[in-house]
């Protein structure tokens, strides 16, 4: 599904990936991790095409097409989701306006019609009621006022709706308590499908006690340095990153 | 009744006019106030002539009365409030050389929920005068219609307790020059309310002078422009707090494409002994391109003690972080940038209180906005 190889990414003339390659298939989980400045929100800003975010070498295969040729909406249209880091805030777009406007986007990009403004309530209620988004924090402007946890919930909460094909998760965990966390992890889980493929990147190993993946990769100096199953989460978490990682000078 | 001409207009205060405006010309930019609004060059040749402009009445509300300028024997409340005393130089060439006008009054206690729809229109200089006697309240839609070059100078007086909401649009003008000079005087508790919406022409300024004269008087001041091609829009405001305890707001949007200018100038004067005013003042300017220009200049003169002013002015560009954020999540780029537009926009609208009102303006701007994407 995700074929990427020997990717080099410079972003204002600055190499940050220098040649990652890595493969994803439907169904399967990847973990990305490495200590903070590694490149993992690089990777995942240059799969969902944002600009600034150049492409110096190698590339990037999804379902057999070349990502980089396509605009950040026709990713999102053929099924890629950036859960991101840092999501922005936007006053005077409601969350609920946002929703409709961004799934029926996505839907008319595809072929397929609108859906009317009960339809989307509907969907968006049955999905947010899990995932314990209110009705209230639909009603408010785009992340405007919302807690750390509040946004990362929202950002699982638009991946339910948009039933993506492959989903990246930019320290979804980070700044969660223990609760908020299982949350998120939970409606992660809900979400896993033989036809979905998800790359969970964090700094802990903390969220892969609850979205356990089936490899992980660990990206230190825009590198993937080392490869394992989930056991090599919890090496990391016992030696710190400085014993696995040789960081390439 | 010496000094009342055949017409029945106080003649003293038109001659007065008339020597001001003689004495200063046509405002040009090297006139501080004029600056960003080059209204000579703008006119060229031509000047400002002599032509009289027409006001139209598209809806009149039981409960309104209305004074035809150009009639005789104008009632009492038309002489007492016509034509004050103005050192502004525009209003005075209206004063000058309209030749008639309408007054508007809604008598005292009358509460008036059908909106007046009053539009001026035609080339030329015409007058307005709209009273609110005390307790009285208007919803004023005003219309600016089409017009080479039109002067409008528009005279407010409210009285006490009285409420005051005006809703001025103004559609995109093309090459029209289009001044408009308004006076406004509120009586103690009155509220004068204002929402501006502008769409530029090749000059168009638009110059409120407010003056709080009563105690609680308030003004709340709001609009937005949207400009593209070679488009300009001036919003002066001088709000002028001459007793204590009285309350202003502005709130002032701008979104500037293409090669056009959006200005606004805002000076707020507490003057001696107005103790406890209260005034909040911001502008905020987009510019789409690096040829588009957005000159906002808040200013504050305070004479007083105990006073709470706050002023602020920013001009940014579209803020790139939310316009990658929606374009990820599926809105093609041109509908997302539409949509930050109009949500920088929003908040400005939102200070419209008539929900019919409210919602032309929203229209008008998710059309302006849809043609400019
Ligand atoms: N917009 C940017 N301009 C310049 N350098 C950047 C930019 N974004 C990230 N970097 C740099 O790229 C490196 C990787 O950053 P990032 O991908 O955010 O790492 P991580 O997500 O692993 O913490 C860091 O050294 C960071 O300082
Ligand atoms: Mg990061």
């Amino acid at each position: 599904m995700l074929d990427i190889k020997n990717l080099h990414v410079a972003v204002g003339g600055k190499e940050i990936l220098k040649g990652l390659t890595l493969s994803l298939q439907p169904g399967q989980v990847h973990a990305i991790m490495g200590p903070n400045g590694s490149g993992k929100s690089t990777l995942s800003y240059v799969l969902a095409g944002r600009a600034g975010y150049d492409i110096t070498e190698g590339s990037i295969t999804y379902n057999g097409e070349d990502l980089s040729a396509l605009k950040p909406e026709e990713r999102a249209a053929k099924g890629v989701f950036l859960a991101m880091q840092y999501p922005v805030e936007i006053p005077g777009v409601t969350t609920m306006t946002f929703l409709k406007t961004a799934l029926n986007a996505q839907r008319r990009a595809r072929g397929e019609p609108d859906l009317d403004a009960i339809g989307v309530l509907k969907l968006v209620r049955a999905k947010a009621k899990t995932l314990n988004v209110s009705e209230e924090m639909l009603k408010r402007p785009l992340n405007v006022g919302f807690s750390g946890g509040e946004k990362k919930r929202l950002e699982i909460l638009q991946m339910a709706v948009f039933e993506p094909k492959l989903a990246i998760l930019d320290e979804t965990d980070s700044g969660l308590d223990i609760d908020a966390l299982r949350l998120v992890a939970e409606g992660v889980n809900a979400l896993r499908d033989p036809s979905r493929a998800m790359l969970v990147i964090t700094h802990y190993q903390r969220l892969l006690d609850y979205i356990v993946p089936d490899r992980i990769h660990v990206l230190a100096g825009g590198r993937i340095v080392a490869e394992g199953g989930k056991e090599l989460a919890l090496e990391l978490e016992a030696k710190g990153y400085e014993h696995i990682v040789k960081v390439p000078a | 009744m010496t000094g009342i001409t055949a017409l029945g207009l106080p003649e003293a205060r038109r001659n007065e006019a008339a020597a001001l405006f003689r004495a200063r010309g046509v405002p040009h930019r090297r006139i501080e106030d004029w600056k960003y609004s080059d209204l000579k060059s703008a006119l060229g040749e031509g000047g400002i002539g002599a032509a009289v402009a027409q006001w139209q009445i598209l809806h009149q509300p039981d409960g309104v009365e209305l004074f035809d300028l150009t009639q005789s024997n104008p009632p009492e409340w038309v002489l007492a409030n016509f034509a004050r005393t103005t050192a502004n130089t525009m209003s005075a060439a209206s004063l000058a050389l309209s030749k008639g006008g309408v007054a508007l009054r809604v008598p005292k206690g009358v509460c008036i929920t059908n909106p007046l729809k009053l539009d001026f229109t035609a080339a030329g200089h015409v007058r307005a005068l709209l009273v609110l006697e005390d307790g009285a309240s208007l919803t004023l839609v005003e219309g600016v219609g089409p017009g080479h070059f039109r002067n409008v100078g528009f005279e407010f007086v409210l009285g006490e307790a009285s409420v005051l909401e005006h809703v001025r649009v103004s559609p995109d003008a093309g090459e029209a020059v289009l001044v408009e000079e308004m006076s406004v005087r509120i009586g103690a508790g009155g509220q004068y309310r204002a929402h501006f919406a502008a769409f530029g022409s090749k000059l168009s300024r638009m110059e409120v002078e407010i003056t709080l004269a009563g105690a609680g008087a308030q003004a709340h001041l709001s609009g937005v422009a949207l400009l593209d091609g070679k488009r300009h829009s001036d919003v002066t405001t001088h709000v002028i707090h001459a007793v204590g305890n009285t309350h202003s707001t502005q709130l002032f949007k701008h979104v500037a494409g293409g090669n056009s200018r959006a200005v606004y100038q805002g000076k707020v004067t507490v003057a001696q002994g107005a103790n406890g005013s209260d005034s909040n003042q911001s502008a905020k300017a987009l510019l789409l391109g690096e040829n588009a220009e957005a000159d906002l200049k808040p200013e504050l003169e305070i004479f007083a003690d105990d006073v709470k002013c706050a002023h602020g002015a920013a001009v940014g560009d579209l803020d790139a972080e939310s316009l990658f954020y929606l374009r990820a999540r599926g809105i093609p780029e041109a509908e997302a940038r539409g949509l930050l537009l109009h949500a920088f926009l929003e908040d400005a609208v939102a200070e419209i209180s008539n929900t019919d009102q409210r919602e032309l303006v929203r229209t008008e701007l998710l059309t302006a906005l849809k043609a400019m994407a």
